[in-house]
């Protein structure tokens, strides 16, 4: 072993020296302080080159290590070190002459070991892929064994390998007869191919078990309590590797590396890659988390990789801001080297706001208003009035309204309208987000007196209220742990069914009224964990469980905790909502799935809004007001040399297809020709029936109901409204959205109706030149630029000279042409 | 408009033909390219030997005991009106009513050991037949024909997966049929006919230029909307821009292509033919099921009728709105029988039936009693399908049902099974995993369900 070691050193040397000395950096060896439990403990170690204070590299396979006492613990060539015997040593690694050490403590390796049911065997079976949802994980299970997925249930598990088929999984007097290496070894035919290679370190692990008696998973085993990835962070170049650390922390304070055990996943494989041993490989710019999964817990570390071009420091330093957001956005650029497109024009700020915040356009006289303005504050003077303007209602209305499912899908139309009411009230009110939160999940009484109480009755399954509430809420689905452990994510089934327990004593019965419904919360009652069939404490989430048997509203309980200034989970769901209208991106993405192993993109920046935002009372008008003043915000949308591939750091504007519902509105607004919303859908979309509620200038945001016909919104991606969920909402274009603009109905109708603003102008005698200046303002909010207006006018010259083409077809034509344009339906 | 039959052209009003349109609309797309497009879907223009299907949904749910399971030995009540008939084929015998098919037995295998355990109402079956799962937590599975249009792409300028004549309506249960893509998004959603292809005027809506559209304005047009250019560096670099893009000009490719032009162009079809296949809804909508599938679509969903409720179906409860197993017999079974055999004959004749699976299938079955109306109620206990061509083998019979036609008596066969099975003859590995909502990964059909392999 020690010969070996010294060859390799030399190899090791011989390399070294004929590199050029590319680290200035210190080096460190991770992590800095081990502690070895038990005779067959060990830690890999890794050797990482710093520079200020920031891992830049990774040094290990060009490290030399010793250890100052072998007998306490022996350290390999590739930087593994092992128990040997109880004491002290460190561990030293030299790199291009530089030092580092490591401390290493070692205790009870004279103590009795058995490789445990729960902490070794699970997780190696689970790294083999055993339990997977492909494999015996499956709800059927596979060849007819049936393991918990991902071995979320010891217990059961450790019945089904000793017990079932008669025994014959395992043998403990000839392990190696055990059908559970003979299976996964191919020994004999296996349906899922060789697993286990015969002889190796997991192979031992599970013979071992099975020689020392297959023993059970054991109510005083240690409990895995924290996960922890190494290094935290680095910033790497292109092409270079990283092996990353999974550290496993214990109920008995002991301390395990489980990297070989834990499953990694990247957040950016085009920026950095991991395979199924930790290792990193840097593919391309940007940023990326690595996360891990390991008996349940998570955790995630984050690798940047900065472009590699020169670029003036001043940029950013001297770069506009107006509030914490730029700070923050502007230091993300910085450390990747991304430079900010410069602040958009008046004209494209003015559309842009207009969009964004209310969902209509500027009208002529408001950005001829604008523009003529010359006060330095003109901007965030235009932020205040678009906050204060009915369309802001309709549009935050319609959001809130989408997110809270309301729909004649599963509420009858008087449920419909007053659900809609409260919400509407709410937003014109400014109704602090924790005030409606409150409101709706502590509703009582009559549906159709109190709007919110309607929450209870579109989610009369207590799973369905669980899960949406938590994805509206929360902003996270909680979806998976109604049946097993979430795969990606720390919750429990235990916790799914603890926070179920919170609504089980919700009651809904017939009120008088047509549709009505009036909600109560019974004195008593629990629901059943789904497997275990008990009752678990009320619990919301990682909060305190309440009693049983305590008398109050579980409701009650659960919103304390949910609005409390700590939740570490609403604010930030709204906030993250709010971000994506108008940045076209959530800080998380996307945006109802938060959780950690999905990091947001700027965590100081979102920890930032969120305090602001719980510090300003959940404002949510005010949380608006500070995004759209910022001049993140603001930036240009076209994009500079060095920021043309960034699609998620914010460097200029991202463009973004207008939703159905705006592309619609805005159509009626520059024709003059509303749209009629005379028939409502069945749920099943398979019938329609008349419906006279929408008064003809109804626009498509002042429409409570999901179900109201429309081809064109159901073409261009209009939610359901059937389940919470961001994905509702299809922001993506399709050929049958093509054909229709060409050839549909909607926009040709508008645009030919006897009442459309073509008309009016013909009445005026309007020149070419008019038409197309007037259309673009209204539209575009711009004049068209000489080169547009050449190419016009060449074309509806010719169309003049067409005698088949009327002035009239002329103007539709050119209606036709800038409202299908990309730059309509988008916004910039 | 889509009078694309005749040679001489049609005139429109302004004196020229919409054979010019298609001309002068195919004009701009020369040099036009979509390269990013097209590579997402490697060789999508290339000649393959990729798998195509024709699922031919018989909405309402045939009476198995009186169509292709029939009970000659049961008790009056129970085996109805109708004799067996000895087929091409030793050993499969069907009833009476479907004389055609007796001929084409070669053509086509019966699984007579379908069942499913959901709520006995329409929806349920229409879901798990189409996307192999029965819809439960808020998760709406994709259609077989819209996950092949997703994993392989579209052939040249044709969809990949097109529904006739129009989505499945009301059926009662109130609930999503799956017809769509589902998590998929609507991107992979089938294209809509929307029109009844035996009506005298029919057209694809939204396809072509509305008729006061001229080609020349049409073309028009298209530069108008190319001199919108103002703010072009902002998209440059926008992938959402770029498939906004993209998709205009498959539009524009689909209303100018030759290829899609004559996918649709129903009337290019010789009279003979068409009265073959019958001048019905159905058999019409076989027939440009088959024209399609010839010009590139992938995989074509046929719904023999849209809902249960308006017209005479399968659905035959006895009584009003209803009909009974006699109008059944004298209205439906005949477009059936005609439609179908002249689509097996046809493909075969065209050596399509090589790479061209044809399935027919209802929701469920009925019940072996007839009832006091004269009519069969909803029984997802058991019932028989019809699938061939492609890899899967025709002339055989996969499970039986019982004496009583209860319950399957051998290979009982889930949905779940029908799908995998189709997967399978699609070339698609049944267990192959989408990304799902949340991106939980979700195989094609559960991973339980394996396909039957004594069909190929």
């Amino acid at each position: 072993m020690r010969k070996k070691v010294f060859s390799l050193a030399v190899v090791f040397l011989c390399s070294v020296v004929s590199l050029p000395a590319v680290f200035a950096a210190e080096v460190k060896i991770l992590p800095a302080d081990v502690i070895l439990t038990g005779p067959h403990a060990h830690q890999r170690l890794l050797v990482v080159a710093e520079d200020k204070g920031r891992i830049v590299g990774e040094r290990t396979p060009q490290a030399q290590f010793t250890s100052a006492h072998p007998a306490v613990a022996t350290v390999d060539a590739s930087g593994i070190v092992r128990a040997v015997g109880d004491g002290e040593t460190t561990i030293t690694a030299i790199v291009d002459g530089k030092q580092a050490m490591a401390r290493v403590t070692v205790r009870k390796t004279k103590a009795p070991f058995t490789w445990s049911f729960r902490n070794h065997v699970i997780p190696m079976l689970t790294r083999a892929g055993c339990n997977s949802g492909a494999c015996h994980g499956a709800l059927a299970g596979k060849g007819g064994l049936k393991l918990s997925l991902r071995g979320y249930d010891p217990t059961s598990d450790h019945f089904v390998l000793t017990r079932q088929a008669l025994g014959r999984r395992i043998d403990r007097s000839e392990p190696a007869r055990s059908l559970v290496l003979l299976k996964p070894t191919q020994a004999v035919s296996h349906g899922g191919g060789q697993k286990l290679e015969p002889g190796s370190a997991d192979y031992h692990v599970l013979a071992d078990w099975i020689a020392a008696g297959a023993p059970g998973p054991r109510r005083d085993d240690p409990r895995i309590q924290r996960l922890e990835l190494l290094p935290a962070a680095a910033v790497l170049k292109p092409k270079a590797t990283l092996q990353v650390l999974a550290r496993a922390w214990y109920s008995d304070g002991h301390s395990e590396d489980v990297t070989h055990w834990a499953k990694f996943n990247s957040s950016e494989e085009s920026v950095a890659a991991v395979n199924a041993d930790g290792k990193v490989t840097v593919a391309g710019y940007g940023e990326a988390a690595i996360t891990v999964w390991y008996s349940n817990l998570v955790a995630a570390n984050r690798i940047t990789v900065p472009h590699l071009d020169a670029i003036d420091a001043n940029i950013f330093t001297s770069a506009n801001k107006s509030n914490f957001i730029d700070d923050l956005v502007l230091k993300k650029l910085a450390d990747l080297r991304i430079p900010p497109s410069p602040l958009c024009s008046d004209e494209e700020f003015l559309r842009r706001a207009y969009l964004d915040a209310a969902g209509i356009l500027p009208t002529p006289e408001e950005r001829a208003a604008f523009l003529a303005d010359k006060s330095a504050q003109k901007r965030a003077k235009i932020i205040d009035a678009l906050l204060e303007r009915p369309e802001f209602v309709d549009y935050w209305a319609y959001k809130w309204s989408e997110l809270l499912l309301i729909s004649t899908r599963r509420l009858p139309q008087s449920a419909v309208w007053s659900f809609y009411q409260f919400v509407r009230q709410s937003v014109a009110d400014n109704k602090p987000w924790d005030r409606l939160a409150r409101d709706i999940l502590t509703a009582k009484g009559s549906n159709l007196d109190n709007g919110a109480a309607n929450y209870f009755v579109l989610h009369k399954d207590i799973s369905d209220l669980t899960e949406s509430t938590s994805v509206t809420f929360l902003g996270m689905s909680l979806t998976c742990c109604r049946c097993h452990n979430h795969p990606l994510e720390k919750w429990t089934q235990d916790q799914y069914w603890s926070m179920a327990n919170l609504f089980s004593r919700v009651a809904l019965k017939n009120g008088e009224r047509a549709g009505e419904v009036i909600v109560q919360v019974l004195p008593s009652g629990d629901v059943l964990h789904l497997r275990r069939g008990i009752p678990m404490p009320p619990t919301p989430l990682d909060g305190k469980p309440l009693p049983l048997d305590s008398p109050v509203d579980r409701r009650v309980y659960f919103v304390d905790w949910l609005t409390a200034t700590d939740n570490p989970y609403f604010a930030k769901a709204l906030v993250n909502r709010v971000w994506r209208n108008f940045m076209g991106r959530g800080l998380v993405e996307p945006e109802d799935d938060l959780r950690q192993t999905n990091p947001p993109t700027h965590p100081e920046l979102l920890d930032a809004l969120v305090k602001d935002f719980i510090d300003h009372k959940y404002d949510v008008k005010y949380l608006i007001r500070t995004i759209m003043n910022s001049t993140s915000y603001q930036r240009s949308s076209q994009p500079l040399p060095g920021n043309q591939n960034d699609d998620r750091f914010y460097s200029h504007y991202l463009v973004r297809r207008l939703s159905a519902e705006v592309i619609l509105d805005a159509y009626s607004q520059v024709t003059g020709v509303p749209t009629s919303f005379t028939q409502v859908s069945s749920a099943a979309g398979d019938s329609t029936s008349t419906y006279n509620g929408y008064p003809l200038g109804t626009r498509a945001l002042q429409l409570p109901d999901s179900l109201v016909v429309s081809r064109f919104l159901d073409t261009f991606g209009r939610p359901e409204r059937s389940q919470t969920c961001s994905c509702e909402r299809q922001q993506d274009s399709s050929v049958t959205q093509a054909l229709h603009i060409n050839n549909g109905q909607t926009l040709n109708d508008k645009i030919r109706a006897k009442n459309s603003r073509i008309e009016s102008w013909l009445r005026e005698k309007i020149t070419d030149e008019e038409a197309l200046r007037r259309l673009f303002v209204l539209a575009l909010c711009r004049e068209p630029t000489a080169s547009e207006q050449k190419k016009f006018l060449a074309l509806l010259a010719e169309s003049a000279a067409d005698a088949k083409t009327t002035r009239r077809e002329a103007l539709e034509d050119l209606f036709w042409s800038v409202l299908a344009s990309k730059e309509f339906v988008f916004n910039r | 408009m889509l009078r694309l039959e005749s040679d001489r052209g049609v005139t429109v009003c302004d004196g020229l033909t919409r054979r010019d349109f298609l001309h002068v609309g195919a004009l701009p797309l020369i040099g036009l390219t979509l390269p990013g497009y097209f590579a997402r879907r490697a060789g999508a223009s290339a000649p393959d030997k990729d798998i195509n299907c024709i699922m031919l949904f018989l909405l309402g749910a045939p009476s198995h005991i009186d169509t292709w399971d029939p009970k000659p030995n049961a008790p009056a009540e129970v085996r109805g009106p109708y004799k067996p008939i000895a087929t091409k084929v030793p050993g499969i015998r069907i009833t009476e009513i479907f004389p055609k098919m007796a001929e084409h037995a070669d053509k086509y295998s019966l699984i007579r050991s379908v069942y499913h355990t959901a709520a006995a109402v329409h929806d349920t079956g229409h879901q798990m037949m189409q996307t192999g799962r029965l819809f439960q937590g808020g998760i709406e599975h994709p259609h077989i024909g819209c996950v092949l249009g997703y994993l392989k792409g579209q052939r040249g300028e044709v969809p990949a997966h097109v529904l006739l004549p129009r989505p499945m309506g009301r059926t009662g249960g109130n609930m999503p049929h799956g017809q769509t893509a589902g998590y998929l998004g609507k991107q992979y959603d089938p294209f809509v006919l929307n029109a009844d292809p035996s009506a005298k005027d029919f057209k694809v809506p939204d396809l072509l230029p509305p008729d006061y559209i001229s080609a020349v304005r049409a073309s028009r047009r298209q530069k108008m909307r190319d001199a919108v250019e103002g703010a072009l560096a902002a998209f440059e670099k926008s992938a959402q821009a770029k498939q906004f893009d993209d998709n205009f000009n498959l539009a524009y490719r689909l209303m100018s292509s030759p290829q899609a032009r004559e996918a649709f162009a129903l009337d290019r079809e010789p009279a003979a033919i068409r009265d073959r296949y019958g001048r019905t809804r159905f058999g019409q909508s076989c027939l440009l099921a088959r024209r399609l599938i010839e010009r590139g679509v992938r995989f074509v969903t046929v719904n023999m009728y849209e809902t249960v409720f308006d017209e005479i179906t399968w659905d035959i409860h006895g009584s009003r709105p209803f009909t009974d197993i006699a109008e059944m017999a004298r209205l439906v079974a005949p477009d059936f029988d005609r439609a179908y055999s002249t689509l097996l004959e046809d493909l075969h004749e065209r050596g399509l039936l090589q790479t061209t699976i044809v399935t027919a299938m209802g929701e469920f079955g009925r019940t072996p009693k007839i009832n006091p109306a004269g009519g069969r109620d909803h029984h997802p206990g058991v019932w028989t399908i019809l699938i061939g061509g492609g890899p899967i083998q025709g002339g055989r019979i996969v499970g039986e049902s019982d004496e009583l036609g209860y319950i399957p008596k051998t290979r009982p066969v889930t949905p779940a099974m029908v799908a995998a099975t189709l997967y399978k003859g699609l070339g698609l590995d049944p267990h192959r995993e989408l990304p799902g909502p949340q991106n939980r990964p979700l195989p094609l059909v559960d991973y339980d369900a394996q396909p039957l392999k004594e069909l190929f």
